[in-house]
């Protein structure tokens, strides 16, 4: 803007006319989009000056644009402009319908504007924007985008550089979904009865170890439940990524109906060991179930993430957190128990009838939902 | 803005007037608070809403105004001569009409042309372009490529006035002496004279600069056209730095000679403004409302002389500054801090630009905006920092005479 005067470079310095610098004192070219996604209708402003170089507008080449010229060229305006803008959904290209052509007014002069309805293939919203209209002219022309929606209103640019925006208004960054879905992950797993529940069944027979184990030590045990909580986890987050990819989906009534006898039976499965002792392989299996149980939780709140490898992740390690965060406090407080003699012979067996008795009351509940 | 009761016949329209029954928020008061609340409604940018679309608009009507040279084929010339020759008319084009479309295009044959291709005159040019786009690294990238690798003295020439003229306005004065010694080996004469003129100028030597250079100006026999005005243009900038009235005459030579030089223009109709001879500024900046520097200076100038038509321009250059806003690069900095200071008094928001302004370009009068923003928003250590900076040069001005060193 505020060059000395300088020199057009020229090859005869003697032909050179001593002008300006200045750059910008001028507002350069951009084209107005304003997209409603409320209403599913976009707006789109151009300016003449910027048409004409696209369609023939100063068809008497007089240097000026008079209205009949610009009605006269209608269909060609409407064309090249529609050519440069694209709405799409994940279900396909969105088309558009013309409700309104006429002219608009900006702060240097007038443009072209039309307002179109936008459908989408499905009747789904828009969710992203192409705008490619004299990127190949100018380099600095610029389209500016104003998007209402139910949370307000945003601005964006679309440049050469960048010419594609993505409308959904939450749209957030590998690692902004990564810690969402861990946090996530965490609160169901506080959250979650059953969960907590069953996690507690799995920690009892360890804390019921007799002192003739070699490796006994608070330590050594918290080691050993962290390889059964994790084998639960592995296991869950194997269906769970199975559910979420839609690669396979039970019915969500009778998984939870499963889930819940499965917690009766490892609760019983402590007192009478039937399944056997060894408990990792217990987590495991039950953990498969469990994660279709997660996946219709998950499926709620994934709508509108691209990236679900990052939410999975985030999700299934959130759980995991919970989960050895829980241990860590827990076990050493039923550690601590255990060395109350009334501990095996009472609390246990009565936190295992509590748990088997909720947790089949649970089933017939959701089996009669069924 | 004042707050202005229409009384008539003892009736008070309060109704016009929204702080008349609050005493205690009068005038300039109320606007400020009105302001501020405003400011708080709006997290970010607010947009007014678009203007309606007329579907009913007559034939005859006359909707816009094309310049001549507006390219309409997009086909790239094939020879490097049909393409400098092309840009550099796209590059004139900008200059003379303050128009950025068509650095624009200019940077989009540059785009679709090969790097392997661009030849000393294309590289010079490239970097006049990316001079004026304020991308100074790049600008100074080409031109050391010129520098290095052209036999041709015409090139050399002119890239070295072109470095000497970056180094200039980015204050970096020592590189700029280089670059004006080594132009003068090259090509002796006013051109280089002035080069060093406005060096010296700028490092506390203006009186003797000016001295020189007017004798140079008078010894030439019969100087050829562009070294006359390139001399005179100097002139009148060191003549208005050391506060002198023939400043106007010296500007005025090169508008005769050249009306489209928008930068002489701004420096003139600065200098009346500074004067207060607004009907001079109104006279000069007439026809250029599209021009933000000029269309800046002559809404200073209306609000000044209560001009009926003040409140229209200055309407049209906020709705212009706020879309410039939206697209997020503001390249006129300047001339947004200066609307931001003397026309809506909001002297914090003027500080940031010209700050950011300032960082990349030490103009007087970048320098002066810096210093009256920092002033007025109380910035005793950007004041400081700047001060420091002119002492370090050397560098004194007449237009802000408050500023010691």
């Amino acid at each position: 803007m505020t060059m000395p005067r300088t020199w057009l470079p020229c090859l005869l310095l003697l032909t050179l006319i001593s002008q300006s610098g200045l750059a910008f004192a001028h507002k350069a070219s951009d084209s107005f989009i304003y997209l409603d996604t409320n209403e599913r209708e976009l707006r789109i402003d151009v300016a003449l000056r910027d048409l004409a170089l696209l369609v023939p507008l100063d068809q008497d080449g007089d240097l000026q644009i008079t209205g009949r010229e610009v009605r006269s060229q209608r269909e060609a305006i409407t064309r090249t402009v529609e050519r440069a803008l694209e709405l799409s959904a994940e279900s396909g290209i969105c088309s558009l319908q013309g409700l309104q052509w006429g002219l608009s007014r900006h702060s240097d002069g007038r443009y072209a504007a039309a307002r179109y309805r936008i459908s989408c293939p499905g009747g789904a919203g828009a969710e992203q924007l192409r705008y490619s209209l004299l990127f190949d002219r100018d380099s600095l022309h610029r389209g500016l985008v104003e998007i209402t929606s139910d949370t307000g209103s945003s601005l964006a640019v679309l440049s050469p550089d960048r010419n594609q925006l993505a409308l959904a208004t939450e749209t957030s960054g590998p690692l902004a979904t990564f810690i969402m879905f861990l946090r996530e992950g965490v609160i169901h797993l506080l959250i979650g009865l059953d969960h907590i529940l069953f996690l507690l069944v799995l920690v009892l027979p360890v804390s019921l170890m007799g002192k003739e184990s070699e490796s006994d030590t608070v330590k050594a045990r918290m080691f050993g439940l962290a390889g059964i909580v994790t084998a639960f986890t592995v296991a869950h987050s194997i269906t769970l990524a199975l559910a979420a990819l839609d690669l396979v989906t039970l019915p969500i009534a009778w998984v939870e109906t499963i889930i819940a006898l499965s917690i009766a039976v490892a609760a019983l499965n402590v007192a009478w060991p039937v399944l056997g002792k060894k408990t990792w392989k217990l987590a495991f299996a039950f953990g498969l179930v469990h994660g279709f149980g997660f996946a219709s939780v998950l499926g709620d709140l994934t709508s509108g993430v691209s990236d679900m490898a990052v939410a999975l992740a985030g999700f299934n390690l959130g759980v995991e957190l919970g989960q050895l965060g829980l241990l860590v406090l827990g076990f050493p407080l039923l550690y601590l128990l255990s060395q109350w003699r009334l501990y095996q012979r009472a609390l246990v067996p009565g936190i295992l009838l509590a748990v088997a008795g909720t947790s089949l009351f649970w089933a017939a509940e959701r089996a009669a939902s069924i | 803005m004042t707050c202005s009761v229409n009384t008539k016949g003892n009736r008070v329209h309060l109704a016009q007037c929204p702080a008349c029954f609050l005493p205690a928020l009068r005038g300039r008061a109320f606007w400020i608070g009105l302001g501020l609340a405003g400011l708080l409604l709006s997290p970010h940018l607010l947009q007014a809403a678009p203007s309606p679309i007329e579907s009913d608009f007559r034939d005859d009507t006359v909707l816009a105004t094309l310049p001549e040279a507006i390219p309409i084929s997009n086909q790239e010339p094939d020879t490097a001569t049909g393409l400098a020759d092309r840009i550099q008319q796209l590059i004139g084009e900008a200059r003379g009409t303050g128009d950025p479309r068509f650095f624009g295009y200019a940077e989009r044959l540059f785009q679709q042309w090969p790097e392997s291709r661009m030849d000393d005159r294309l590289l010079v040019l490239r970097a006049t372009l990316f001079q004026s786009l304020h991308r100074f690294e790049q600008a100074r990238k080409d031109l050391a490529t010129v520098l290095k690798r052209t036999r041709n003295r015409e090139h050399r020439v002119q890239a070295r006035l072109t470095l000497a003229n970056l180094e200039i306005v980015q204050g970096h004065y020592m590189e700029a002496k280089k670059q004006c010694q080594a132009l003068a080996r090259d090509y002796p004469g006013l051109i280089a004279g002035s080069c060093h003129a406005q060096v010296a100028a700028r490092t506390g030597q203006a009186r003797a600069a000016y001295q020189r250079l007017q004798t140079s100006l008078a010894e030439v026999d019969r100087p050829d056209v562009t070294s006359r005005l390139w001399a005179e243009g100097t002139l009148g900038d060191i003549a208005a730095q050391l506060g002198r009235a023939e400043a106007e005459q010296h500007w005025r030579r090169v508008l005769a000679a050249s009306p489209s030089d928008l930068y002489t223009r701004t420096m003139l109709a600065d200098w009346h403004l500074q004067r207060g001879n607004h009907n001079k500024v109104l006279a000069l900046t007439d026809g250029y409302d599209q021009v933000d520097s000029l269309a800046v200076i002559r809404s200073i100038a209306m609000i000044r002389s209560d001009h009926p038509e003040r409140n229209t321009l200055t309407r049209q250059l906020r709705e212009r500054f706020s879309e410039a806003r939206w697209r997020g690069v503001l390249l006129h900095q300047r001339d947004y801090a200066r609307f931001l200071l003397d026309v809506e008094a909001r002297a914090e928001q003027a500080l940031k630009y010209a700050r950011e302004n300032w960082a990349s370009q030490r103009e007087p009068l970048d320098s002066r905006l810096l210093l009256r923003a920092a002033r007025a928003a109380g910035d005793t250590k950007t004041l400081t920092r700047l001060e420091q900076w002119l002492k370090q040069h050397g560098q004194t001005d007449a237009r802000y005479p408050e500023v010691s060193s």
